[in-house]
């Protein structure tokens, strides 16, 4: 496998990640119009997609405020739904191994869900792919963010809902391709089952909300992985 | 400090801290044995978890159309096109 340069990396990774970017643009304007309902300013709106930048979290933080939960309520919420992050980028660490510290600030910054999975994806497919490109794919996304929340509350009033386009899915089938092209074979099939299975009994059984069983399904999973023997 | 403020602040210092967290957690922990295994095994098992949160969230419509997406996804391992496929089932499912 032969290394990209840092350019052709990052370039490629906006390249790449446009599809997800689109989707991110109509979640974008949609929480800026919920936004606008929670009475926050573009300022306000700007500052928070440029600091936060997780945008599940961001939606479900509003969201709260719009319900009138209170804003201790409102973040401890957001918090719990972003705690995977710290199993996203503990994941992918020899992406960060050696970086000075600002790109490990800027790295860590510029990882969501999306450009993670489309770099393990990418590097799946054979391409030796790792920090330009992750730091590419989440610079596009941050810019589309950022853009789109803020235009969001511009153009508050004629904004579609993302259901009714049917582009509330478009992240579902987006990482069940992913999903496909991390699939290592049957020394996944074990892992994968436990993670599925542990995932549908804590949700359905109404033991754990959405963001905890996601947490506590993949480590599960993780965790078999980790007490298989190697061959 | 207003509500939408107090939140903007409070939850940018605990993202990063997260996100930070992890960085710095993913290096302390040992390069070979269960450990290594486990956390190269952790994407794909998140991943598979996500998945399976989105689709119990939502009804038959969403596990048929998750279905199509998967059989794009399984043949053609292209990510434009199970989206694609995704969104289009969907739309016509829910009409």
């Amino acid at each position: 496998m032969s290394s990209e340069t840092p350019q052709a990396e990052f370039w490629s990774a906006v390249k790449d990640i446009s599809p997800l970017a689109i989707g991110v643009a109509i979640y974008g304007l949609a929480f800026g119009l919920l936004a606008a309902q929670a009475a926050m300013s573009e300022l306000q709106i700007g500052v928070m997609g440029t600091f936060v930048f997780a945008g599940a979290s961001q939606i479900l933080a509003v969201e709260r405020l719009v319900a009138g939960a209170g804003a201790i309520t409102a973040v401890v919420a957001a918090v719990a739904i972003n705690l995977r992050m710290l199993l996203v980028t503990a994941s992918i660490r020899e992406v960060y191994q050696g970086r000075p510290w600002w790109q490990l600030v800027i790295g860590a910054h510029m990882t969501t869900d999306e450009n993670w999975a489309l770099m393990l994806a990418t590097r799946a497919k054979g391409r030796n792919v790792g920090y330009w490109y992750l730091v590419g794919g989440g610079a596009c996304l941050f810019l589309t963010w950022v853009i789109s929340t803020v235009c969001g509350v511009i153009f508050a009033n004629n904004i579609p809902e993302p259901k009714a386009l049917g582009m509330d899915f478009a992240f579902t089938a987006a990482f069940i391709a992913i999903a496909r092209s991390l699939w290592r074979g049957n020394k996944d099939l074990l892992p994968w089952l436990v993670s599925v299975s542990i995932v549908a009994l804590t949700l359905l059984s109404g033991l754990l909300d959405s963001s905890w069983a996601l947490i506590v399904g993949g480590c599960a999973g993780a965790l078999t992985a980790g007490l298989i023997p190697s061959e | 400090m207003s509500d939408p403020w107090f939140v903007i602040v409070v939850l940018a210092i605990a993202t990063f801290s997260i996100r930070i967290g992890g960085v710095l957690l993913g290096q302390k922990l040992p390069n070979t044995g269960p450990w290594a295994r486990a956390l190269n095994s952790l994407p794909g098992c998140l991943i598979i978890s996500l998945v399976s949160v989105l689709l119990l969230s939502g009804g038959p419509n969403e596990w048929i159309a998750g279905s199509i997406a998967l059989a794009v996804a399984w043949f053609t391992k292209n990510l434009p096109l199970t989206m694609v496929a995704g969104i289009a089932a969907i739309y016509l499912l829910r009409l």
